[in-house]
């Protein structure tokens, strides 16, 4: 997923992290080297924390000893934890960061049901865990590191900015809608402009990158599961934005009360390359629909 | 409940391409970066025989490869090391690479410098970078033995390790001054 470009006077600088190209676009007056300064330490630091390939990482560190005795983990691990929990219990285990684990090694047997329940989160930044538990915050992590340097951004003085993580992207302060495109599922090299954000973020999950190896983890089933759709969520924050794309392609038809419950809109691309289907029925005060901004 | 979703149809010819191309870096500056020290930087002159370039084409063949261009990076007379610029095709359009050993062969760092595709900036990660520092042509440099494969850019990483386990065996081959 692209937005369009941001306004012209907009100054945009990108970094790596996360695995993607991280852009930073401030309106000109405000673009100071301190402020992208502070909006890229905010992602690196979430980059470092919850990295499940880094040794010193919090994932690494509950993964090699919270089953033993509790982790102290940094503050945006367990903002992240707690987010991870709550749509967990919301979904009925849908949601599901813990890695599964597999009844011996090279059996095709399903794995495990999700370990949500063997993580124990407690007061003072604690992480205790029933058993050996490995995490895996990709579906929710990135989202957060685009609201962690939204927070920055505004701490530095900023009036407005534009935060996309490859594609999980927020905007704030602008007043003026910024535009996002899709992907077409069956075209990725292609995009559609589908609706319209102002002090809103959106995420995007899709296989078409993924070279016929599916993406999605169902954990209620145990196996990875084919989709050809592409989901979006438009949400008041990113992390929700993110974690919620996960929930929607996993229970589509039941997902409504919940996305209703977080203020959160989701816009399915069907792989046929015409119909989109969408739980916005009509324009709100942070998502407008593409149809209604043409007319 | 399948009354939550509202069904729409797309307009088919407003879809616009979502190509994304960007110059990270020059060469000049990745060469300043990975050898600060260094006050001159010898262009060396390729000139691989059909033998070695069947060599070559026998350790790794990414799509796309031509002849790197290549550096000496000197400190006065001191040799830092050796710094090659190449390119490979990721899924459709060049990567452009740049990759630096120091004088012992082994692998400084490896950036990206050019890019141009819809897909795989993943491959700019320092982690994932980081794994070729202390590399040596006699290493298997293969993604899925001892380079993680990066989620959603197979393709790429493929193609640049590739790249990378070249330069190495043509490192191998080269005088060593």
């Amino acid at each position: 997923m692209r937005c369009y470009p941001p306004p012209e006077q907009w100054v945009t600088r990108a970094q790596v992290w996360l695995g993607t190209l991280v852009e930073i676009a401030l309106p000109q007056d405000e673009a100071t080297e301190a402020s992208f300064a502070a909006g890229f330490a905010a992602i690196a630091h979430v980059h470092r924390r919850m990295s499940a390939h880094d040794p010193a990482s919090d994932l690494a560190r509950i993964a090699r000893s919270a089953h033993r005795q509790a982790v102290i983990v940094d503050r945006d691990t367990m903002a992240v934890l707690q987010l991870a929990r709550d749509l967990s219990q919301a979904t009925q285990g849908r949601f599901d960061v813990t890695v599964p684990r597999r009844h011996g090694p090279g059996r095709r047997r399903p794995a495990r049901r999700g370990g949500m329940s063997a993580l124990q989160l407690e007061r003072g930044r604690l992480v205790r865990t029933d058993r050996p538990l490995a995490l895996d915050l990709s579906g929710i992590a990135k989202g957060h590191a685009v609201d962690r340097a939204v927070d920055a951004l505004r701490r530095a003085g900023g009036s407005a900015g534009l935060v996309n993580a490859g594609g999980d992207l927020r905007v704030f302060g602008a007043g003026a809608w910024l535009p996002v495109r899709l992907r077409v599922p069956q075209a990725p090299s292609l995009a559609l402009r589908c609706f319209d954000i102002r002090d809103a973020a959106v995420a995007s999950s899709a296989d078409y990158f993924r070279d016929g190896r599916p993406a999605l983890f169902d954990p209620c089933h145990g196996r990875t599961r084919t989709f050809r759709d592409s989901v979006s969520v438009v949400a008041p924050t990113c992390a929700l934005a993110d974690a919620l794309t996960k929930v929607v392609a996993l229970m589509p038809a039941r997902c409504a009360p919940l996305l209703a419950r977080f203020g959160a809109h989701a816009f399915r691309l069907v792989a046929n390359g015409r119909d989109a289907r969408t739980t916005c029925h009509a324009s709100t005060q942070y998502l407008r629909l593409a149809a209604e901004a043409a007319a | 409940m399948h009354s939550a979703w509202r069904t729409f149809t797309l307009a088919a010819g407003m879809a616009v391409p979502a190509a994304y191309a960007t110059e990270y870096m020059s060469i000049e500056a990745a060469q300043r970066i990975a050898f600060p020290e260094a006050t001159t930087f010898t262009p060396v002159l390729l000139a691989l025989d059909a033998d070695a370039r069947a060599r070559l084409a026998a350790v790794a063949r990414p799509p796309g490869a031509r002849e790197p261009r290549v550096w000496r990076a000197m400190a006065g007379n001191r040799l830092l090391g050796t710094f090659y610029a190449d390119a490979v095709i990721g899924k459709q359009e060049y990567i452009v690479f740049g990759l630096a050993l120091d004088a012992s062969g082994r692998v400084l760092r490896l950036d990206v410098l050019d890019y141009r595709e819809t897909h795989g900036w993943e491959i700019r990660n320092e982690r994932w970078r980081a794994q070729f520092a202390g590399k040596t042509a006699a290493d298997p440099v293969d993604v899925g033995r001892d380079i993680a494969n990066i989620s959603g850019a197979t393709l790429s990483c493929r193609h640049v390790t590739d790249g990378v386990r070249r330069l190495l065996a043509l490192h191998a081959l080269l005088p060593a001054t």
